[in-house]
Protein backbone atom coordinates (compact mmCIF):
# COMPACT_ATOMS: atom_id res chain seq x y z
CA UNK A 1 0.00 0.00 0.00
CA UNK A 2 2.67 2.50 1.07
CA UNK A 3 4.86 1.41 -1.79
CA UNK A 4 2.08 1.98 -4.32
CA UNK A 5 1.34 5.40 -2.86
CA UNK A 6 5.00 6.39 -3.06
CA UNK A 7 5.21 5.34 -6.69
CA UNK A 8 2.03 7.24 -7.48
CA UNK A 9 3.38 10.36 -5.82
CA UNK A 10 6.65 10.02 -7.67
CA UNK A 11 4.85 9.75 -11.01
CA UNK A 12 2.72 12.76 -10.12
CA UNK A 13 5.86 14.70 -9.24
CA UNK A 14 7.50 13.81 -12.54
CA UNK A 15 4.44 14.77 -14.56
CA UNK A 16 4.24 18.06 -12.66
CA UNK A 17 7.68 18.99 -14.00
CA UNK A 18 6.21 19.40 -17.49
CA UNK A 19 3.74 21.99 -16.23
CA UNK A 20 6.11 24.12 -14.19
CA UNK A 21 5.94 27.89 -14.77
CA UNK A 22 8.52 29.86 -16.67
CA UNK A 23 10.64 31.75 -14.16
CA UNK A 24 10.72 35.56 -14.57
CA UNK A 25 13.39 36.65 -17.00
CA UNK A 26 16.91 37.57 -15.86
CA UNK A 27 18.34 40.77 -17.39
CA UNK A 28 21.84 41.76 -16.37
CA UNK A 29 22.17 45.12 -18.11
CA UNK A 30 19.78 47.65 -16.60
CA UNK A 31 20.55 51.27 -17.51
CA UNK A 32 17.85 52.59 -15.13
CA UNK A 33 19.18 50.65 -12.15
CA UNK A 34 19.42 52.36 -8.73
CA UNK A 35 23.00 51.37 -7.97
CA UNK A 36 24.31 51.93 -11.51
CA UNK A 37 22.93 55.48 -11.54
CA UNK A 38 23.91 56.43 -8.01
CA UNK A 39 27.60 55.68 -7.57
CA UNK A 40 27.61 57.69 -4.31
CA UNK A 41 25.55 55.11 -2.45
CA UNK A 42 27.83 53.80 0.34
CA UNK A 43 29.39 50.39 -0.30
CA UNK A 44 27.78 48.74 2.74
CA UNK A 45 24.33 49.84 1.57
CA UNK A 46 24.98 48.54 -1.95
CA UNK A 47 26.00 45.21 -0.45
CA UNK A 48 22.89 45.00 1.73
CA UNK A 49 20.61 45.73 -1.21
CA UNK A 50 22.38 43.35 -3.58
CA UNK A 51 22.69 40.48 -1.13
CA UNK A 52 19.32 40.76 0.60
CA UNK A 53 16.92 42.37 -1.87
CA UNK A 54 18.11 42.20 -5.48
CA UNK A 55 17.26 38.53 -6.01
CA UNK A 56 13.58 39.45 -5.81
CA UNK A 57 13.44 43.21 -6.38
CA UNK A 58 15.53 43.52 -9.53
CA UNK A 59 15.92 41.92 -12.95
CA UNK A 60 19.21 40.42 -11.82
CA UNK A 61 17.79 37.39 -10.05
CA UNK A 62 20.18 34.53 -9.33
CA UNK A 63 18.05 31.39 -9.27
CA UNK A 64 19.21 28.51 -7.08
CA UNK A 65 19.04 25.07 -8.75
CA UNK A 66 15.91 23.98 -6.90
CA UNK A 67 13.89 26.94 -8.13
CA UNK A 68 13.39 25.10 -11.43
CA UNK A 69 11.74 22.15 -9.74
CA UNK A 70 7.96 22.16 -9.41
CA UNK A 71 6.23 22.83 -7.06
CA UNK A 72 8.97 25.12 -5.69
CA UNK A 73 9.10 26.86 -9.07
CA UNK A 74 5.48 27.99 -8.70
CA UNK A 75 6.24 29.73 -5.41
CA UNK A 76 9.45 31.30 -6.65
CA UNK A 77 7.84 32.60 -9.86
CA UNK A 78 4.92 34.07 -7.95
CA UNK A 79 7.10 35.79 -5.33
CA UNK A 80 9.51 37.28 -7.83
CA UNK A 81 6.72 38.58 -10.05
CA UNK A 82 4.99 40.18 -7.06
CA UNK A 83 8.24 41.59 -5.74
CA UNK A 84 9.24 43.15 -9.08
CA UNK A 85 5.74 44.58 -9.52
CA UNK A 86 5.91 46.32 -6.13
CA UNK A 87 9.50 47.52 -6.29
CA UNK A 88 12.09 46.92 -9.00
CA UNK A 89 15.48 48.50 -8.37
CA UNK A 90 16.40 47.81 -12.02
CA UNK A 91 13.78 50.39 -13.10
CA UNK A 92 14.55 52.93 -10.37
CA UNK A 93 15.20 55.92 -12.62
CA UNK A 94 11.84 55.45 -14.38
CA UNK A 95 10.16 56.76 -11.24
CA UNK A 96 9.60 60.45 -10.53
CA UNK A 97 10.92 61.98 -7.30
CA UNK A 98 7.64 61.60 -5.48
CA UNK A 99 7.36 57.90 -6.24
CA UNK A 100 10.99 57.41 -5.27
CA UNK A 101 10.28 59.08 -1.93
CA UNK A 102 7.31 56.77 -1.40
CA UNK A 103 9.36 53.70 -2.32
CA UNK A 104 12.15 54.69 0.09
CA UNK A 105 9.60 55.28 2.80
CA UNK A 106 8.10 51.84 2.19
CA UNK A 107 11.53 50.28 2.48
CA UNK A 108 11.92 51.95 5.88
CA UNK A 109 8.56 50.58 6.95
CA UNK A 110 9.18 46.97 5.88
CA UNK A 111 12.62 46.94 7.54
CA UNK A 112 11.37 48.40 10.84
CA UNK A 113 8.47 45.96 10.77
CA UNK A 114 10.76 43.01 9.96
CA UNK A 115 8.68 42.08 6.90
CA UNK A 116 11.64 42.03 4.52
CA UNK A 117 13.63 40.16 3.35
CA UNK A 118 10.93 37.47 3.30
CA UNK A 119 11.44 34.81 5.96
CA UNK A 120 11.20 31.96 3.44
CA UNK A 121 14.13 33.53 1.59
CA UNK A 122 16.42 34.05 4.57
CA UNK A 123 15.71 30.47 5.64
CA UNK A 124 17.35 29.33 2.40
CA UNK A 125 19.88 32.18 2.11
CA UNK A 126 21.36 32.60 5.57
CA UNK A 127 23.66 35.39 4.47
CA UNK A 128 20.68 37.50 3.41
CA UNK A 129 19.18 38.09 6.85
CA UNK A 130 19.98 41.51 8.25
CA UNK A 131 21.66 42.21 11.57
CA UNK A 132 20.23 44.97 13.76
CA UNK A 133 23.16 47.13 12.76
CA UNK A 134 22.49 46.57 9.05
CA UNK A 135 18.82 47.41 9.56
CA UNK A 136 19.75 50.69 11.24
CA UNK A 137 22.20 51.51 8.46
CA UNK A 138 19.61 50.81 5.79
CA UNK A 139 16.89 52.83 7.51
CA UNK A 140 19.06 55.90 8.03
CA UNK A 141 20.28 55.65 4.46
CA UNK A 142 16.74 55.53 3.02
CA UNK A 143 15.80 58.65 4.99
CA UNK A 144 18.94 60.52 3.99
CA UNK A 145 18.76 59.49 0.35
CA UNK A 146 15.15 60.63 0.22
CA UNK A 147 15.91 63.99 1.87
CA UNK A 148 18.71 64.63 -0.63
CA UNK A 149 16.17 64.72 -3.46
CA UNK A 150 14.43 67.74 -1.91
CA UNK A 151 17.40 69.82 -0.77
CA UNK B 1 -13.17 71.44 54.35
CA UNK B 2 -14.33 75.01 54.24
CA UNK B 3 -13.41 77.19 51.32
CA UNK B 4 -12.75 80.76 52.33
CA UNK B 5 -12.59 83.68 50.02
CA UNK B 6 -9.14 84.93 50.75
CA UNK B 7 -6.77 86.96 48.65
CA UNK B 8 -4.76 83.80 48.07
CA UNK B 9 -7.69 81.77 46.75
CA UNK B 10 -8.84 84.64 44.60
CA UNK B 11 -5.49 85.15 42.97
CA UNK B 12 -5.23 81.41 42.34
CA UNK B 13 -8.63 81.43 40.65
CA UNK B 14 -7.63 84.41 38.57
CA UNK B 15 -4.40 82.88 37.35
CA UNK B 16 -6.17 79.62 36.44
CA UNK B 17 -8.77 81.54 34.43
CA UNK B 18 -6.07 83.52 32.72
CA UNK B 19 -4.11 80.37 31.79
CA UNK B 20 -7.21 78.75 30.36
CA UNK B 21 -7.93 81.81 28.23
CA UNK B 22 -4.34 81.89 26.96
CA UNK B 23 -4.38 78.17 26.18
CA UNK B 24 -7.71 78.46 24.39
CA UNK B 25 -6.50 81.28 22.23
CA UNK B 26 -3.59 79.09 21.19
CA UNK B 27 -5.74 76.11 20.23
CA UNK B 28 -8.08 78.42 18.37
CA UNK B 29 -5.22 79.75 16.34
CA UNK B 30 -4.12 76.22 15.48
CA UNK B 31 -7.58 75.34 14.34
CA UNK B 32 -7.73 78.03 11.69
CA UNK B 33 -4.82 76.75 9.61
CA UNK B 34 -2.26 74.38 11.03
CA UNK B 35 1.12 75.72 10.01
CA UNK B 36 4.44 74.27 11.01
CA UNK B 37 7.75 75.78 10.07
CA UNK B 38 10.38 73.18 9.45
CA UNK B 39 13.59 74.56 8.05
CA UNK B 40 12.42 76.19 4.81
CA UNK B 41 9.32 74.17 4.12
CA UNK B 42 5.75 74.35 5.27
CA UNK B 43 3.30 71.66 6.16
CA UNK B 44 -0.13 73.18 6.20
CA UNK B 45 -3.54 71.59 6.51
CA UNK B 46 -6.41 73.89 5.61
CA UNK B 47 -9.56 73.63 7.68
CA UNK B 48 -11.69 71.85 5.11
CA UNK B 49 -9.00 69.23 4.48
CA UNK B 50 -8.49 68.70 8.21
CA UNK B 51 -12.20 68.03 8.55
CA UNK B 52 -12.08 65.38 5.83
CA UNK B 53 -9.07 63.74 7.47
CA UNK B 54 -10.75 63.81 10.88
CA UNK B 55 -13.89 62.22 9.54
CA UNK B 56 -12.43 59.53 7.29
CA UNK B 57 -8.80 58.85 8.18
CA UNK B 58 -7.59 60.11 11.53
CA UNK B 59 -9.31 57.40 13.60
CA UNK B 60 -6.89 54.75 12.32
CA UNK B 61 -3.89 56.92 11.50
CA UNK B 62 -2.98 58.62 14.78
CA UNK B 63 -0.55 57.94 17.63
CA UNK B 64 -3.18 56.21 19.80
CA UNK B 65 -4.73 54.18 17.00
CA UNK B 66 -5.60 50.57 17.76
CA UNK B 67 -4.66 49.66 14.21
CA UNK B 68 -0.96 48.89 14.57
CA UNK B 69 -0.45 48.55 10.84
CA UNK B 70 -2.41 51.69 10.03
CA UNK B 71 -0.48 53.73 12.57
CA UNK B 72 2.86 52.43 11.36
CA UNK B 73 2.21 53.24 7.71
CA UNK B 74 0.75 56.68 8.30
CA UNK B 75 0.47 58.76 11.45
CA UNK B 76 -1.02 62.22 10.96
CA UNK B 77 0.29 63.30 14.39
CA UNK B 78 3.83 62.89 13.11
CA UNK B 79 3.49 64.46 9.68
CA UNK B 80 4.55 67.91 10.85
CA UNK B 81 7.77 66.76 12.48
CA UNK B 82 9.07 64.07 10.14
CA UNK B 83 11.95 64.62 7.76
CA UNK B 84 11.14 66.11 4.39
CA UNK B 85 11.80 63.04 2.22
CA UNK B 86 9.68 60.86 4.44
CA UNK B 87 6.85 63.36 4.48
CA UNK B 88 6.87 63.66 0.71
CA UNK B 89 6.74 59.87 0.49
CA UNK B 90 3.72 59.73 2.81
CA UNK B 91 1.90 62.60 1.07
CA UNK B 92 2.41 60.97 -2.31
CA UNK B 93 0.95 57.73 -0.93
CA UNK B 94 -2.06 59.57 0.47
CA UNK B 95 -2.65 60.95 -3.02
CA UNK B 96 -2.29 57.45 -4.44
CA UNK B 97 -4.66 55.63 -2.09
CA UNK B 98 -7.31 58.33 -2.37
CA UNK B 99 -7.14 58.36 -6.19
CA UNK B 100 -7.38 54.57 -6.25
CA UNK B 101 -10.23 54.53 -3.74
CA UNK B 102 -8.18 52.22 -1.52
CA UNK B 103 -8.80 54.15 1.70
CA UNK B 104 -10.68 54.01 4.00
CA UNK B 105 -10.57 50.17 3.76
CA UNK B 106 -13.62 48.65 2.03
CA UNK B 107 -14.34 46.35 4.95
CA UNK B 108 -14.46 49.30 7.32
CA UNK B 109 -16.81 51.22 5.02
CA UNK B 110 -19.31 48.37 5.05
CA UNK B 111 -19.74 48.98 8.76
CA UNK B 112 -19.39 52.76 8.70
CA UNK B 113 -20.62 53.97 5.31
CA UNK B 114 -20.74 57.56 6.61
CA UNK B 115 -16.91 57.58 6.72
CA UNK B 116 -16.62 57.19 2.96
CA UNK B 117 -15.19 60.07 0.95
CA UNK B 118 -17.63 61.65 -1.45
CA UNK B 119 -16.32 62.76 -4.81
CA UNK B 120 -15.70 66.34 -3.77
CA UNK B 121 -13.87 65.44 -0.56
CA UNK B 122 -11.85 62.84 -2.38
CA UNK B 123 -10.69 65.44 -4.91
CA UNK B 124 -9.92 68.00 -2.20
CA UNK B 125 -7.86 65.55 -0.16
CA UNK B 126 -5.99 64.17 -3.16
CA UNK B 127 -5.08 67.56 -4.57
CA UNK B 128 -4.00 68.86 -1.17
CA UNK B 129 -1.68 65.86 -0.76
CA UNK B 130 -0.09 66.10 -4.19
CA UNK B 131 0.33 69.89 -3.96
CA UNK B 132 1.88 69.59 -0.50
CA UNK B 133 4.27 66.95 -1.81
CA UNK B 134 5.16 68.78 -5.02
CA UNK B 135 6.11 72.07 -3.32
CA UNK B 136 9.31 70.39 -2.15
CA UNK B 137 10.48 69.66 -5.66
CA UNK B 138 12.95 72.21 -6.96
CA UNK B 139 14.28 71.16 -10.31
C1 LIG C 1 12.23 36.20 -1.56
C2 LIG C 1 11.98 37.39 -2.27
C3 LIG C 1 12.13 38.73 -1.58
C4 LIG C 1 13.24 39.29 -1.01
C5 LIG C 1 14.62 38.66 -0.85
C6 LIG C 1 12.86 40.63 -0.60
N1 LIG C 1 11.55 40.87 -0.92
FE1 LIG C 1 10.53 42.60 -0.68
N2 LIG C 1 8.84 41.75 -1.43
C7 LIG C 1 8.77 40.44 -1.89
C8 LIG C 1 7.39 40.17 -2.31
C9 LIG C 1 6.88 38.86 -2.83
C10 LIG C 1 6.67 41.37 -2.09
C11 LIG C 1 5.19 41.61 -2.36
C12 LIG C 1 4.44 41.31 -1.12
C13 LIG C 1 2.99 41.41 -1.33
O1 LIG C 1 2.56 41.87 -2.39
O2 LIG C 1 2.28 41.01 -0.40
C14 LIG C 1 7.62 42.34 -1.56
C15 LIG C 1 7.28 43.64 -1.21
C16 LIG C 1 8.20 44.59 -0.80
C17 LIG C 1 7.89 45.98 -0.59
C18 LIG C 1 6.53 46.64 -0.77
C19 LIG C 1 5.74 46.49 0.48
C20 LIG C 1 4.41 47.17 0.41
O3 LIG C 1 3.88 47.50 1.48
O4 LIG C 1 3.89 47.37 -0.69
C21 LIG C 1 9.05 46.57 -0.20
C22 LIG C 1 9.23 48.05 0.14
C23 LIG C 1 10.08 45.56 -0.13
N3 LIG C 1 9.52 44.37 -0.50
C24 LIG C 1 11.37 45.79 0.21
C25 LIG C 1 12.35 44.81 0.31
C26 LIG C 1 13.70 45.06 0.76
C27 LIG C 1 14.24 46.42 1.20
C28 LIG C 1 14.36 43.87 0.72
C29 LIG C 1 15.79 43.60 1.14
C30 LIG C 1 16.18 44.00 2.46
C31 LIG C 1 13.42 42.87 0.22
N4 LIG C 1 12.21 43.49 0.00
C32 LIG C 1 13.72 41.54 0.00
C33 LIG C 1 9.78 39.53 -1.98
C34 LIG C 1 11.07 39.73 -1.52
C1 LIG D 1 -10.40 51.50 9.59
C2 LIG D 1 -9.10 52.05 9.69
C3 LIG D 1 -8.57 52.94 8.56
C4 LIG D 1 -9.12 54.11 8.07
C5 LIG D 1 -10.43 54.76 8.47
C6 LIG D 1 -8.17 54.60 7.08
N1 LIG D 1 -7.10 53.76 7.01
FE1 LIG D 1 -5.43 54.02 5.83
N2 LIG D 1 -4.69 52.23 6.48
C7 LIG D 1 -5.30 51.40 7.41
C8 LIG D 1 -4.49 50.20 7.54
C9 LIG D 1 -4.81 49.03 8.47
C10 LIG D 1 -3.39 50.33 6.67
C11 LIG D 1 -2.28 49.32 6.42
C12 LIG D 1 -2.71 48.45 5.27
C13 LIG D 1 -1.72 47.42 4.90
O1 LIG D 1 -0.60 47.79 4.55
O2 LIG D 1 -2.07 46.25 4.94
C14 LIG D 1 -3.54 51.62 6.02
C15 LIG D 1 -2.65 52.12 5.10
C16 LIG D 1 -2.70 53.40 4.58
C17 LIG D 1 -1.68 54.00 3.74
C18 LIG D 1 -0.40 53.32 3.30
C19 LIG D 1 -0.70 52.49 2.07
C20 LIG D 1 0.47 51.71 1.58
O3 LIG D 1 0.35 51.12 0.52
O4 LIG D 1 1.52 51.69 2.24
C21 LIG D 1 -2.10 55.25 3.42
C22 LIG D 1 -1.37 56.27 2.57
C23 LIG D 1 -3.41 55.44 4.06
N3 LIG D 1 -3.74 54.31 4.74
C24 LIG D 1 -4.18 56.58 3.94
C25 LIG D 1 -5.47 56.71 4.45
C26 LIG D 1 -6.32 57.84 4.17
C27 LIG D 1 -5.93 59.04 3.33
C28 LIG D 1 -7.50 57.60 4.82
C29 LIG D 1 -8.74 58.47 4.83
C30 LIG D 1 -9.29 58.82 3.56
C31 LIG D 1 -7.38 56.33 5.53
N4 LIG D 1 -6.13 55.83 5.26
C32 LIG D 1 -8.35 55.75 6.34
C33 LIG D 1 -6.45 51.66 8.11
C34 LIG D 1 -7.30 52.73 7.88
Amino acid sequence: MIKKLTILLLIGFLILQFFGPELPEVINKNPKDLITNNPDIPEDIKTILQVSCYDCHSNETTYPWYSNIAPVSFLVARDINHARDDLNFSNWEDMNKLDKASALDEITDVIIDDEMPMAIYTAMHRGASLSDQQKELLVSWTEEFSDQMFD
Amino acid sequence: MKLQITMKNLSLLLSITLSVIILMSFTNKNKAVKTYELSEVNYTVPNDVQEIINNSCYGCHNSDSKSKKGKMKLNFDKMSTMKVGKRVGKLNKIHGVVEENDMPPKKFLKKYPEKALNEEDSKKLASWAIEMASQYINE
